[in-house]
């Protein structure tokens, strides 16, 4: 491998100390109260703020409990590449978990489910964003998790769409999402990193259900503009907890609304 | 043919009637080394040997470009590898050094490059590195507003002073400081330290540095002087 | 008005203020902007802080793991800092590998954490030519309005004085590593340095603590890091040539404020104790 000559490099390798240690798994098979004493369908907290990056043009910070994210958005500015040119806009999103957000350290290049997240993300926005109001420019967006314990998606989104909106990018409608993870009958409404870890890599055949499903939603014109599933899902299952999901982002969309009128309060407040 | 000068400290030092003991080692210049470059030159300092080139002013890349003033760039090789973070933050302050002492106004819109290769380093590589620098520029005959000229002072646990130390003596001492100062009124434009030290040790080392300084710029002097006699 | 006569002649809009010697944000000319610090933040991390220096913020979390020691250091572990200053935290930072600026910030951080000695080397290695830990530290920028390498140290040094590493046990005649996550053990760390870092404003006039357009104005810069009464580093790249009554000055500066900051450490620690 050659080694990174701009960075400072330990050792060959390394691992977690963790990997020794006797593993606490989460049995889910006869689980009657989640480890964080949630119930099955409640959410967890949901606290944003905006105004968060002073160099930015808009930022937001979103934390579910332990689920830590922050988001910067900086243009419209000038595509540099004349090959790019188009008189659409254009958003390009950037994905990063930090190092230390993990259990296992993550490495400092974005890695294949970064990769993967960053384009989700983009995909689950775009619907939103009034593109055809920034001809010849791109819109930049930049997601950093701090922390990572579940829903990394949706706390993504959330964050995202919130930090466009205080930038002032025109949009058609906020982007909320949510997700459930399922495993056989039993549906965890926001999963937690070890609910997931739990239930992709469950050995046991649960009759074919064992997932995630994410749903990114546009409230205001009740349209769904993305849907990510992992696992295995049966038709049923996976049309009963997409809704499931749907409501729960209407249940989030007040909090995301709140939020931004506070920020164009403050900055009313500011003007005078 | 390659016009180039060989200067000792120790013949200086022999002219000017003071005795062999010079506090700095003896330095060598070589002026003119290379034929390609606007300037160029080898400068040892005891064994410690660099070689700088110097081009400039030649046209500037677009995206470095400052219409008011020239852009320094300095490029550090070291000796073995690739540039590694270390040698980045050389570059830098050898860059930003050089940034106050050249008249970049003079030529904007265009870069000056130095580019330092490290032959040797045994020991106050750092000094080597900034005098041999301000050697290439003056030989490329860039404007600036004063001469440079870098001393490396060690600090031993007993509290002796040793002015540009070996390799050894570094390894030895509990910090090492790299003191530069201007030709003008010799204050200090640049310090890097590696090492813990107290207050008093950094006055202490910097007046025997800056004393040191004085006998860099006479080096300076008789370098250019001879090269200009040899060229006549 | 102001707004435009600022974007036209930065330069002149700041010398108006340091007229009447005091800042554009209401500062005097010695004084720091706000400093928070948020000791302990991230829970995946074996030590974490986050540190506001104004608007400048700054993440530090440091990840634990077990590597073989060097063989020519088969007593020592390992302290890796690193610093990113991501397209997150600036406009004129770019994706993709670490710029200059980055690198000479990690040196910087590796530089201090060497010549500071407030890690002992020896204190990581868990069995001798066998296992050791390594401290992988980043250090993520979130916020870049100027004197990062300020917020680094601070955040750096919180980091450092929060972890605990679980306990490590290798097995004499098996070699088998085990972990037992439920005892911790605080990582010592043996002192505080303190970094304070100034600009040089039109050649002559002192500011400590600068934002980001500040630093943009500066013709020279200069970072000091004390530690008690004795000084880790005095790193001035270049720049206006100071006097020695300036550089004293500043060095006056910088061992007043490693007192002030080494108590917020403290203080701030203690809180979190309780």
């Amino acid at each position: 491998m050659p080694t990174d000559t701009r960075r400072l490099t330990g050792p060959e390798s390394s691992q977690s100390p963790y990997n020794f240690a006797p593993c606490s798994k989460l049995n889910l098979s006869n689980l009657e109260k989640r480890p964080d004493g949630r119930s099955f369908e409640q959410l967890r907290p949901l606290f944003l703020r905006t105004d968060v990056v002073s160099q930015a043009r808009g930022s937001s910070y979103i934390e579910m409990n332990e689920t830590k994210a922050i988001c910067a958005v900086y243009g419209p500015r000038e595509v540099l590449k004349r090959e790019d040119f188009s008189l659409k806009g254009q958003l390009t999103c950037d994905f990063k978990f930090t190092t230390f957000s993990c259990r296992q350290r993550r490495q400092h290049q974005q890695d294949s489910q970064e990769k993967d997240l960053s384009v989700q993300v983009l995909e689950a926005l775009e619907p939103a964003v009034c593109l055809h109001k920034y001809p010849k420019s791109q819109i930049n967006i930049f997601i950093t998790v701090l922390q990572h314990d579940g829903c990394a998606l949706s706390a993504a989104i959330m964050c995202a769409s919130l930090a466009l909106a205080s930038a002032g990018i025109e949009m058609y409608d906020l982007v909320v999402a949510s997700s459930i993870a399922i495993c056989g009958s039993l549906t965890l409404v926001d999963p937690t990193a070890q609910e997931e870890e739990a239930i992709l890599k469950s050995t046991v055949k649960l009759d074919a259900n064992a997932g995630a499903v994410t749903v990114a939603f546009l409230p205001s014109l009740s349209q769904v503009s993305a849907i990510s599933s992992d696992g295995e899902l049966s038709f049923e299952t996976l049309n009963k907890n997409m809704q499931a999901c749907v409501a729960n982002c209407q249940r989030l969309y007040p909090v995301l609304e709140r939020t931004l009128i506070k920020h164009q309060q403050e900055l009313e407040a500011a003007k005078t | 043919m390659a016009s180039f000068t060989v200067v000792k400290t120790e013949d200086l030092a022999a002219e000017q009637g003071k005795g062999p003991a010079c506090v700095l080692r003896g330095q060598t210049s070589d002026l003119g080394c290379l034929t390609r470059q606007d300037g160029s030159v080898s400068l040892s300092q005891g064994d410690t040997t660099s070689i700088a080139v110097v081009y400039g002013p030649a046209e500037v890349r677009i995206n470095k470009e400052q219409i008011d003033q020239a852009t320094v760039e300095v490029v550090y090789r070291p000796k073995v590898g690739l540039p590694r973070p270390e040698h980045r933050k050389q570059e830098r302050v050898i860059r930003n050094t050089f940034e106050a002492a050249i008249a970049a106004s003079l030529h904007p819109r265009s870069a000056i490059s130095i580019i330092i290769q490290e032959t040797e380093d045994m020991g106050s590589n750092f000094s080597c590195c900034i005098n041999s620098s301000c050697l290439a520029l003056l030989d490329a005959a860039v404007s600036m507003n004063f001469m440079v000229a870098a001393v490396t002072v060690a600090l031993k646990e007993c509290g002796e002073m040793v002015l540009d130390p070996t390799k050894r003596d570094e390894t030895e001492a509990k910090s090492v400081l790299s003191y530069v100062f201007d030709s003008v009124n010799l204050q200090v434009l640049t310090v890097v330290s590696c090492g813990k030290f107290s207050r008093a040790e950094y006055r202490n080392g910097l007046v025997l540095a800056r004393e040191a300084a004085k006998s860099v710029f006479q080096f300076y002097r008789e370098s250019m002087s001879k090269k200009l006699l040899m060229s006549q | 008005m102001a707004e435009q006569f600022k974007m036209a002649q930065p330069k002149e809009y700041f010398k108006k203020f340091l007229e009447n010697d005091i800042r554009p944000d209401d500062r005097e000319l010695g004084e720091f902007r706000p400093t928070i610090l948020n000791i302990g933040c991230v829970s995946t991390a074996e030590g974490s802080a986050l540190v506001k220096l104004g608007n400048t913020t700054i993440m530090c979390g440091i990840k634990a793991e077990v590597a073989t020691p060097d063989a020519d250091r088969p007593k020592e572990g390992f302290v890796v800092p690193n610093v990113e200053l991501s397209p997150l935290c600036s406009p004129s930072f770019r994706p993709g590998p670490p710029g200059e600026q980055a690198q000479v910030l990690s040196q910087n951080m590796a530089d201090l954490l060497r010549t500071s000695e407030c890690i002992n080397l020896e204190d990581l290695n868990i069995c001798p030519g066998k296992l050791s830990w390594v401290l992988h530290i980043d250090l993520v920028c979130l916020d870049y309005d100027g004197n990062v390498m300020d917020a680094c140290t601070l955040a750096l040094v919180s980091a450092l004085k929060n972890t605990s590493l679980p306990s490590v046990t290798v097995d004499e005649e098996t070699g088998d590593i085990k972990t037992d996550p439920t005892t911790l053990r605080p990582l010592s760390v043996s002192c505080c340095p303190v970094s304070t870092s100034f600009i040089v404003f039109d050649h002559n006039i002192l500011l400590v603590d600068p934002t980001h357009e500040e630093e943009k104005l500066a013709t020279g810069a200069i970072t000091i890091i004390a530690e008690g009464g004795n000084l880790v580093s005095i790193y001035k790249p270049g720049g206006t040539p100071l006097t020695d009554e300036q550089m004293e000055d500043c060095i006056d500066r910088a061992l007043k404020r490693s007192k002030e900051a080494s108590q917020l450490i403290g203080e701030t620690l203690c809180s979190i104790d309780r």
